[in-house]
């Protein structure tokens, strides 16, 4: 008895599309982290616990003249979801190490299924859990006295935002980790991440910046982003304030960042049996 | 402690001290990170210095000196405690203790190896800041002042650490320990003056120990070298590592007899 | 006319300076058991991952089902099925879980998936299990998973790469049963392998591949033949050995035994016991005890690369070999130490 005789699988069946295999593989990525929330819990807690003690520690920033916002919360806020996004989108990468040195992505790279697909399943398994932490951080943030002012709007921006760095993380850590297959890769990404996340608006807007910082966040793209995830933050009155204009310099960083960092992960995917 | 233990402590101190320059790699980011925060938060918070509650500086390098020290030496005291736990998980404490050696030695040891990395490390970060505005008013004795308490700090929070190691026997452990340290950091005033904080944070900053370990270096760098500045420096950590030192001595008793 | 399922042509890759594989030829005919042979770190994992896509072959070219492994890598992919060494499943996922994963990346169709998964599922014992997550199965259920996952699209082309290292004697039967059975069904199975014993239980064909060379290409029975003769050791009363090996030696060269043991090499193969035994019946000579040392492969090892396979005397031992041969003689197949 052959087995193909059994259930009659012929090659004109066979239905192999991106976006099923994805589907599985954001199955495969949600159902880890369900079994496994112990290794949730960092990316939960860190963007929680990043905005509790910047907003306590520096909660006398607002009382400089031209903050942008009298809550220190509203400021800080934005950053610790920033935070918790850019790692889980490098997080991707850790993942991906640990399927590469145990073998399980060779089973992966076996299969026809396109190489796309081994990319945006787990990152669009990435934005399901970036959203998540958003909800958390927004609730904790609002019992903090997080306060928007421009309404949905505000929270809209700052998950687009937290989306796009997640994106622009999961490309770079998965990047990386194809190129190095191990822990390597994880310290450059770490690293690398957290200092570009710094250089930037992060800490205190750039009317306030002095020095070198100013110079380095002004040119850092990422400094467009976080004035868009604050928009509907800070006051009304401020320059950064809910516009198109102000959003438009995030959106097309986000665009141009996720697209540059996606390629790099596609190629390096391709590379990688070299 | 007899000669012989003498000898024994000071041979496992190299052995400690040695172990720790030749992991460049565990050791140059517990001095880089901290810079990169002193840069950037000069840069970030340098206005902030005008502010109400902020003491008189001349840049806020200079108000953060002593938090990019305490920040230092508390990585840098993960690090080493992890070691004696790696120690442990591998047989090599075992080795030591089956050979007739001093038994508080073992632990001096390392913490010898932690005093002296801490005391560098504060060295490195004075004379790095230094030329970028981090003035210590207390000038060569006040410098000098630092270093020790450093190193002070270095053996208090060694000590601690080396509970954890002691008690667990665990190098995963110990390093998980770090977001905790992290947390104590940064809920103190290693990097902004409690005077400018709002209602809990104050209060939670005021009880952390940290806030008392960076505020009696930060003296010594704000107010030149008084008397008052120079016993807070020295006298709190002081006392902390007494704690801690009775804290580990307890936990290795209590992994003896468990043997 | 049917195209052989796997062929390699002088097939190389170099790691930077290391040459892990040297320039393979190889040739496996459709519907049979190739077992590659060798040491770790002989080049065969290596040769295994340029010939299922995962890595790129520095020069030389290699077709498998039909198709170029580096141009037409998808279609490749889509005719082979590959069981991995060390089995790499993800722990937290269940059977079942993983086999729709694996399904879906093959692309078999949503109406047919449950109904292959649970003829796989039964297929390798594992129908109770499928719901239980990975990490609470044997070593040897992991395996018939990955066997199963492998399988998922019906390839005609199976590799199995060390299927049974690490596993206990009865998983090890198990696992040589479904192979067999697979191979019986039309299935083209490359195994690679460093036990001796497997290769010999299973492979039609083997080669040993050593520093990145095929030393020896060839079936079992074969290479052993080529080897040399069988040696048959007999034993009997001290003051009969002269006599007896008067008998012998018309039968071959006198070979060394152990102590109060005589040695022959069988000219004419295995089938000359019994002759050997009537001559020394007739001779009057008492036999105490015979036993018969077939070459084994890891006697080809030995003569091809110069030293011994490590671990060929550890495989664990499996199944009666001695069904086929004649139940009259007592027969030892232990390896030579």
């Amino acid at each position: 008895m052959n087995v193909a005789t059994q259930t009659g699988l012929q090659e004109k069946d066979l239905n192999i599309t991106t976006m099923r295999s994805a589907g599985q593989l954001i199955k495969r990525s949600l159902i880890n982290t369900r079994r496994l929330p112990s290794a949730f819990f960092p990316t939960l807690a860190m963007p929680i616990f990043n905005m509790v003690s910047f907003s306590g520690t520096f909660f006398a920033l607002t009382k400089l003249p031209g903050f942008p916002t009298d809550r220190s919360v509203n400021w800080f806020m934005p950053l610790g979801l920033a935070m918790g996004s850019a790692f889980s989108g490098v997080g991707l990468g850790f993942s991906l190490i640990r399927d590469l040195e145990n073998g399980f992505y060779d089973r992966l790279r076996m299969s026809p299924t396109s190489r796309l697909s081994l990319i945006v399943g787990p990152l669009f398994a990435t934005w399901i859990r970036v959203t998540l932490v958003a909800v958390v951080v927004f609730i904790a943030g609002g019992m903090l006295g997080a306060r928007p002012t421009a309404g949905v709007l505000s929270y809209v921006c700052s998950l687009i935002a937290a989306l796009g760095i997640a994106t622009i993380g999961a490309g770079w850590g998965l990047g990386l980790a194809y190129r190095f297959q191990d822990m390597r890769g994880a310290a450059i990404m770490q690293l690398s991440i957290f200092l570009t996340m710094f250089m930037s608006t992060a800490q205190v807007p750039l009317n306030v910046m002095t020095g070198w910082l100013h110079t380095v966040a002004r040119i850092n793209p990422i400094t467009n982003i976080f004035r868009l995830s604050r928009s509907g933050w800070v006051n009304e009155t401020s320059a950064d304030y809910m516009s198109w204009s102000n959003a438009y310099g995030g959106l097309l960083a986000i665009a141009i960042l996720s697209v540059m960092s996606l390629i790099f992960a596609v190629r390096s995917l391709k590379r990688i049996d070299n | 402690m007899t000669t012989s233990s003498v000898r024994q402590t000071m041979a496992l101190a190299k052995r400690s001290t040695l172990e720790l320059f030749r992991q460049p790699s565990v050791v140059v980011p517990s001095m880089i990170f901290p810079l990169f925060f002193a840069f950037l938060g000069n840069s970030s918070f340098g206005r902030t210095t005008s502010l109400p509650g902020f003491p008189k500086v001349s840049s806020y390098l200079q108000f953060q000196l002593a938090g990019t020290i305490v920040q230092g030496v508390l990585f840098g005291s993960v690090t080493g405690a992890a070691a004696l736990a790696t120690d442990i998980e591998n047989g090599f404490f075992d080795r030591l203790l089956a050979a007739p050696t001093s038994r508080t030695g073992i632990v001096f040891g390392r913490l010898a190896g932690s005093v002296l990395f801490g005391a560098l490390e504060t060295a490195v970060f004075i004379f790095a800041l230094l030329p970028f505005g981090a003035d210590v008013s207390a000038g060569i004795r006040g410098i000098i002042a630092m270093i020790a308490s450093g190193a002070l700090i270095s053996l208090a929070v060694g000590a601690l650490m080396s509970s954890v190691a002691l008690k667990t026997g665990s190098s995963e452990a110990v390093q998980g320990t770090f977001p905790l340290l992290f947390i104590l950091l940064f809920f103190s005033s290693a990097f902004f003056p409690r005077e400018t904080m709002s209602g809990v944070y104050k209060t939670i900053a005021g009880l952390n120990p940290i806030s008392h370990l960076v505020e009696g270096l930060r003296a010594l760098s704000l107010d030149g070298f008084t008397a008052s500045a120079t016993a807070r420096a020295i006298l709190v950590p002081l006392a902390i590592a007494i704690v801690a030192l009775l804290i580990a001595n307890t936990q290795l008793r209590s992994r003896l007899k468990s043997h | 006319m049917t195209v052989s399922p796997i062929i390699a042509e002088n097939l190389v890759r170099h790691f930077g300076d290391v040459q892990a594989v040297k320039g393979i030829d190889l040739e496996i005919k459709s519907g049979e058991i190739f077992g590659f042979l060798g040491p770790n770190g002989a080049g065969k994992s290596t040769a295994v991952r340029m010939l299922t896509t995962l890595l790129r072959p520095t020069s030389g070219t290699a077709r498998v089902a039909g198709y170029d492994v580096v141009k037409d890598a998808d279609k490749v992919r889509r005719n082979i099925g590959v069981a991995l060494q060390d089995a790499a499943i993800d722990p937290l996922m269940t059977g079942a879980e993983l086999l729709a994963l694996q399904a879906v990346l093959y692309g078999i169709p949503q109406s047919m998936m449950k109904k292959r998964s649970d003829e796989l599922l039964e297929r390798v014992g594992l129908t109770a299990a499928a719901t239980r997550r990975v990490s609470t199965y044997s070593g040897g259920m992991r395996r018939r998973l990955d066997l199963a996952l492998s399988l998922i699209h019906q390839p005609t082309v199976l590799f199995l790469d060390e299927p049974t290292t690490g596993l206990d004697p009865m998983s090890r039967l198990t696992l040589w049963e479904e192979v067999r059975r697979l191979n019986k069904e039309g299935t083209t199975v490359m195994l690679t392998t460093q036990y001796l014993e497997e290769a010999d239980q299973l492979a039609d064909r083997i080669a040993i591949i050593d520093h990145g060379r095929i030393v020896r290409e060839g079936r079992p029975v074969d290479l052993k033949a080529s080897v040399g003769a069988p040696t048959l050791i007999i034993k009997t009363q001290t003051n009969q050995e002269e006599l007896a090996k008067t008998v012998l030696v018309s039968f071959g060269d006198l070979r060394p035994g152990a102590q109060g043991e005589l040695g022959v090499g069988l000219r004419g193969g295995a089938t000359q016991v019994t002759d050997v035994i009537r001559k020394l019946d007739e001779a009057g000579v008492h036999v105490q005890h015979l036993e018969i040392n077939e070459p084994s492969l890891d006697d080809v090892f030995a003569e091809a690369t110069g030293y011994r396979l490590e671990g060929s005397d550890n495989a664990p031992p499996a199944g009666d070999n001695g069904v086929d041969e004649p139940q009259t003689k007592k027969k030892s197949r232990r390896g030579r130490k």
